[in-house]
């Protein structure tokens, strides 16, 4: 007979789906940058880094079960990220001061970015209201010690994978200094270093597709 | 360089896929303060704007 389902179990699935949301928010980024050529900018970068910490406590709630540290960690995260997003909205927010980027539904993807990391805030401070996730199941079993539920794994692996690109589109881009302030291509691309070591598997690639 | 938080966040997700969480809060923190370290070097003009 299988365990019943405790709060701590729903506030798991909770957290997976934020999971997922935080992956969609950075998937979005990615399909900018990559399908419009709207390459970040540094302060994008950090923005970007900053959905990524908030990634890191909803993995920790969904690997170990809900805790208030957990919850910490993306109220933390999001002030950060929403600190950057606050300085580039006001960069801009004069009229006549220009703009970064392509607009998405009226917004550019700072001001985006910074309700974004509000909704992040109000929705942990409202998830942090049930106390019921915290307690001990009827067994004395703490929830982090309990069957961990292959979506949370998928979630977490797919949160894992845009890690691993962001920081080697970022790599890519900057090399190993900081970026430019409004970057307008590749470094490692312009300076050769991709044809270097890639040159091999992109040659082919570039074959087939008739380039 | 700014790719140093990402990878940091990648390697926190890592311990905690793997059940090391002490190891994944000390890489989120390594993470975040490399973030606001960052964030300082390139918020370097003021802002023209009346407060």
């Amino acid at each position: 007979m299988s365990a019943p389902i405790t709060t701590a179990d729903r506030f798991r699935l909770l957290n997976a789906l934020g999971l997922l949301a935080v992956g969609a928010v950075l998937v979005a980024a990615f399909v900018d940058q990559i399908a419009f050529n709207d390459l970040p900018c540094p302060l994008c970068i950090l923005q970007r880094a900053g959905f990524m910490g908030v990634a890191v406590g909803l993995a920790l709630n969904v690997k170990f079960g809900p805790r208030p540290s957990h919850y910490a960690i993306m109220i933390l995260s999001a002030l950060a990220g929403a600190s950057v997003s606050m300085r580039q909205t006001l960069l801009h927010i004069v009229p006549g001061e220009g703009a970064y980027g392509d607009a998405f539904f009226g917004l550019h993807f700072y001001a985006w970015a910074l309700i974004l990391f509000m909704v992040c805030i109000a929705g942990t401070a409202c998830l942090m209201l049930f106390d019921g996730q915290f307690d001990k199941g009827d067994n004395g079993v703490p929830a982090q010690r309990r069957a961990f539920a292959p979506f949370g794994v998928v979630t977490i692996v797919l949160v894992l994978l845009l890690a691993l690109a962001n920081g080697a589109s970022t790599v890519i881009e900057c090399g190993g200094g900081l970026c430019p302030d409004n970057p307008t291509s590749y470094k490692l691309v312009d300076d050769g270093t991709i044809e270097h070591l890639f040159g091999p598997v992109l040659g082919p690639l570039r074959d087939l597709m008739g380039r | 360089m700014m790719s140093l938080p990402f990878f940091g966040a990648f390697l926190a997700l890592l311990a905690t896929l793997s059940g090391e969480r002490m190891i994944a809060l000390i890489l989120w923190v390594v993470s975040t303060a490399v973030l606001l370290a960052l964030f300082r070097m390139h918020a370097t003009s003021p802002l023209n704007i009346a407060l």
